[in-house]
């Protein structure tokens, strides 16, 4: 075990706990504070890998753009944390519980069942020089269109979150 | 050398079951719309993972879109909690049974 | 000769067509005289094919009917004496039928409708009479039987009257099962349905397929003769008007089965086996019928048993090997018979439909032209000699005797004491309705008073003078030579197979016979005139007298034992299977299942919550699912 393997290790442990525990609040922000460690941390698994640029984007626009909205949105919206009974929260997590592990021991199989997965991956790195050019010398088309796809999502937030026009109470009677 | 690239999945793969058992066992919808944004990350764990292990560059090109995808979309349901939340004044999805058969 | 027979065969049923289609159109006058005149027309028509046929028999294919590759029927006939002499009695006392029903059913608003099935009778009867082709045979068959069953059941309204069509219709339909195997199985034999042709070829039969053929033959004349074992319909078939009972079911239909055993007689004869059935059947149900007779209390109840009894002396004139001696009974019989059914529907009608004949009495001053007429039907059908009954009967009667072995001589034993019964049965109802009642004392049996009575259209009784004739003189169409007589009949039928059999008695036989014969039939006669017309009735009836009447007066219990052994089991398993199968099991069953699809779809509605959550779940549960295939290999690529 090499000092690279030790460190994704540590994080991998960081992450899955971080999330465990994010998904379990009650309090809605929270849950948002520990995702916003659990994303750190997938940044930083993502340098890691050999993806500096993308480690960056993780954090910037995931851990520091999205969940600031989750944030923006509890706050405005006043979401106060749900008083869960003990009754129900075994019918609420059971089945998914079930299903989970169900699904995990299935993957799992499906994954070592895969001899190519076996070798370790290698110490490459990709850096920002790299990745650009190759995004928009290959990919070009599929850049316009995602920014396309950001301004669809904007007119569609805007839309969403307009004020809806206060009808009067009391119907005006004409020529009053 | 770092990891075998299984254990990566492995990784990717708990990490969209925690996603996954978010997403279906929370009643709150922002909580639900927080479980698909873990999915989302865990799919592109994967994808930078894959890219690194078949060292193609389109894994992280796809990662990129992913994020796009993830800000647009977390954008249009927040909003569409917004809005449902004027309407009805709960955020509990099961408040939501209109289309009941 | 091929105009006579279609002339002959199509007017009754134009008639019956025309009836059918614009009867309701007509005034009333215009269908009487429509019916009347098809059948008189065809009347004049079997005359004269009659006259102008010789006495060769000819085969005459009047219509292709069915006609395909390797099976053919046409609708042919068989014209030779036999048939033509059927023919003419039947179109003539139909004719006058006829004729008295216009009478008869002047208050009847159902007029249309029975005439209309009257001439479709008298169709299918000479369908019957003329067939050459078994199928168009089986045709006129089920005709009469059905035209029977409709205009048994003419007033349908009543229940009983309703039952009883049915009733014969079933125990009818009994007997032609027998008849449709025969046809299948001369079908197999010879691939041919000409009766000309099967009669030719039956010599070359195996004895063992002939007795087979015999008897069904034998068990479907069973059935539309209402000979025993199927003979409990006739009794309850005079809940039909009164012509209708005279013309089907004395005159026709029930002589259509001996006929039918005429005409299939080459057949039959080659095998000793089969008529001796035949003639065992004739001689029991004729004692069986004669001893219900004597104590029916309805009128037309004891005239339809007298038909039974009479229709077994003609099988038992078949059985004898004397299809001639057969054809004379069945002669003088239609006449006889047709008169004395006629004459009680005069009698019914004046005393305003009543049947009973402990209730009639003193109607020799009332209805004098009725009781000479019914007089005359009486000395035929108790066959005081020199009446034409005595001659008809005598004449079977000789042929059972002059047969070989003992089952016969026995036989004719039977059929001697059967006329003594029926002489008796006859003038225990001849006196009773018309003698003088003592005026008081006996309990319900006051004569009527004369202001009392119907009238009667003197037409209705003055048809029946030529059918008194007949009766009385048929015996001339006959006499045996001992008086030297013309022995016409034998002679036209000498020609057919036993026609005229070789009268191998001396004729000494011949005049003991006669003698004891006459002598019965005069004892039993004098006898009744003793009981019924010096002796006022008994009052007082012991217990053992009430269980012989009861017994004799509901023919042996037959048909209750049908009823009980064969209908109301019949009855039961049919009520099981409608209610328990029918709408227990199958409906009920279909019900349910259709049932099920609601309850399955509220089952299914559970999962269509309508929250989120769920759907989520779901969505989970699928993916788990493509985990699992994707695990076991079921994946695409």
């Amino acid at each position: 075990m090499n000092l690279y393997a030790a460190i994704f290790y540590l994080l991998a442990v960081i992450l899955l706990v971080s999330t465990t525990v994010a998904i379990t609040r009650r309090d809605a922000i929270h849950a948002v504070v520990y995702l916003m460690i659990s994303f750190i941390a997938t940044g930083l698994i993502f340098y890691l890998l050999g993806a500096p640029f993308l480690a960056l984007l993780e954090i910037l626009i995931y851990a520091g753009a999205i969940m600031v909205l989750f944030l923006f949105i509890v706050m405005m919206l006043r979401l106060t944390p749900s008083r869960r009974t003990g009754r129900d929260a075994l019918s609420q997590w059971a089945p998914a519980a079930v299903l989970g592990g169900l699904s995990l021991i299935l993957a799992a199989v499906i994954i070592s069942a895969d001899p190519a997965t076996g070798p370790a991956l290698k110490t490459l790195t990709a850096g920002p020089r790299e990745l650009a050019q190759f995004l928009f010398q290959k990919y070009w088309f599929p850049v316009e269109i995602a920014s396309f796809l950001l301004l669809i999502a904007l007119v569609g937030a805007l839309f969403l979150g307009r004020q809806e026009k206060k009808e009067p109470k009391t119907p005006r009677p004409e020529g009053l | 050398m770092i990891v075998p690239f299984s254990h990566v999945l492995f990784l990717a793969l708990v990490l969209f079951l925690l996603g996954a058992v978010c997403a279906v066992a929370r009643r709150n919808l922002v909580m639900i719309l927080i479980g698909v944004e873990i999915m989302l990350n865990a799919a592109g764990l994967v994808f930078v993972g894959a890219s690194l292990h078949w060292e193609h560059l389109e894994g992280q090109a796809f990662v990129i879109f992913i994020l796009t995808l993830a800000a647009a979309e977390v954008a249009v349901g927040l909003a569409l909690i917004i809005s449902s939340h004027r309407r009805t004044g709960s955020v509990n999805a099961d408040r939501y049974n209109l289309l009941k058969g | 000769m091929k105009a006579y027979l279609l002339f002959t065969l199509v007017l009754p049923f134009l008639g019956s067509l025309t009836l059918a289609l614009a009867g309701r159109h007509l005034p009333r006058r215009g269908v009487e005289v429509l019916a009347c005149s098809t059948i008189l027309l065809s009347c004049l028509a079997a005359l004269l094919a009659l006259i102008s046929a010789g006495p060769n028999p000819q085969t005459v294919i009047l219509l292709p009917w069915i006609s395909t590759e390797g099976f053919s029927a046409p609708m042919s006939v068989l014209y030779d004496p036999l048939a033509g002499i059927m023919a003419l009695m039947v179109t003539f006392v139909s004719a006058l039928i006829h004729l008295y029903s216009v009478s008869f059913m002047r208050d009847d608003d159902g007029y249309v409708r029975y005439f209309c099935y009257l001439n479709l009778f008298v169709f299918s009867m000479l369908v019957v009479t003329l067939a050459d082709n078994l199928l168009f045979l089986y045709l006129g068959w089920e005709g009469v039987g059905f035209c029977s069953y409709a205009l048994i059941g003419f007033w349908y309204s009543d229940e009983v009257r309703a039952a009883a069509g049915r009733k014969a219709f079933i125990l009818t339909r009994i007997g032609d099962v027998a008849f449709g195997i025969a046809i299948a199985l001369f079908f197999a034999l010879y691939r041919d349905l000409s009766l000309a042709v099967l009669n030719q070829k039956a010599p070359g039969l195996d004895p063992s397929l002939a007795t087979a053929l015999g008897l069904l033959l034998l068990w479907a004349a069973v059935g539309k003769s209402a000979q025993l074992p199927l003979a409990v319909w006739l009794p309850d078939a005079m809940a039909g008007p009164t012509p209708v009972s005279a013309l089907i079911h004395a005159a026709t239909m029930v002589t259509a089965g001996v006929y039918l055993l005429m005409r299939f007689f080459p057949v039959i004869s080659l095998s000793p086996a089969a008529l001796s059935a035949v003639a065992v059947v004739g001689a029991v149900s004729s004692l069986f019928a004669a001893c219900a007779a004597l104590a029916q209390r309805d009128i037309k109840r004891v005239l339809a048993y007298s038909t039974i009894s009479q229709v077994s002396y003609m099988f038992m004139g078949v059985g004898a090997g004397d299809v001639g001696g057969s054809m004379f009974h069945l002669l003088s019989h239609a006449f006889f018979k047709a008169l004395l059914f006629l004459a009680a529907g005069c009698i019914i009608q004046s005393l305003h439909e009543e049947h009973d004949i402990f209730r009639m009495g003193g109607l020799r001053r009332s209805l004098p032209g009725v009781f000479l007429l019914f007089l005359a039907g009486a000395l035929s059908l108790a066959a005081i000699p020199p009446f034409g009954g005595f001659f008809s009967k005598d004449r079977i009667l000789l042929a059972v005797f002059n047969q070989a072995g003992g089952g016969y001589q026995l036989l004719g034993v039977l059929g001697e004491v059967t006329a003594f019964l029926t002489a008796l049965y006859t003038f225990r109802v001849f006196f009773l309705v018309f003698g003088d009642r003592p005026a008081s004392g006996t309990v319900g049996s006051s004569a009527l008073p004369e202001a009392g009575l119907r009238p009667l259209p003197k037409f209705m009784v003055g048809i029946l003078w030529p059918l008194a004739f007949l009766s009385l003189a048929a015996g001339a169409l006959n006499l045996p030579g001992l008086f030297s007589g013309g022995e016409w009949l034998d002679r036209a039928l000498a020609g057919m197979p036993g026609g005229a059999p070789p009268s191998n008695s001396s004729p000494g036989v011949e005049a003991t016979v006669m003698a004891v014969s006459g002598f019965l039939s005069v004892a039993g006669a004098v006898w009744a005139y003793f009981l019924y017309r010096r002796r006022p009735l008994p009052e007082a009836v012991t217990p053992l007298r009430q269980r012989m009447k009861d017994l004799l007066s509901s023919a042996f219990y037959l048909d209750q034992g049908y009823q009980k052994a064969i209908v109301t089991p019949y009855r039961a398993v049919s009520r099981f299977l409608w209610l328990k199968v029918d709408e227990g099991a199958v409906d009920t069953g279909i019900d349910r299942a259709g049932k099920w699809f609601p309850f399955v779809s509220l089952g299914l509605q559970q999962w269509a919550t309508g929250r989120l959550s769920t759907y989520l779940k779901m969505v989970f549960l699928g993916f788990t699912a493509l985990l699992g295939a994707i695990v076991l290999g079921w994946h695409p690529w």
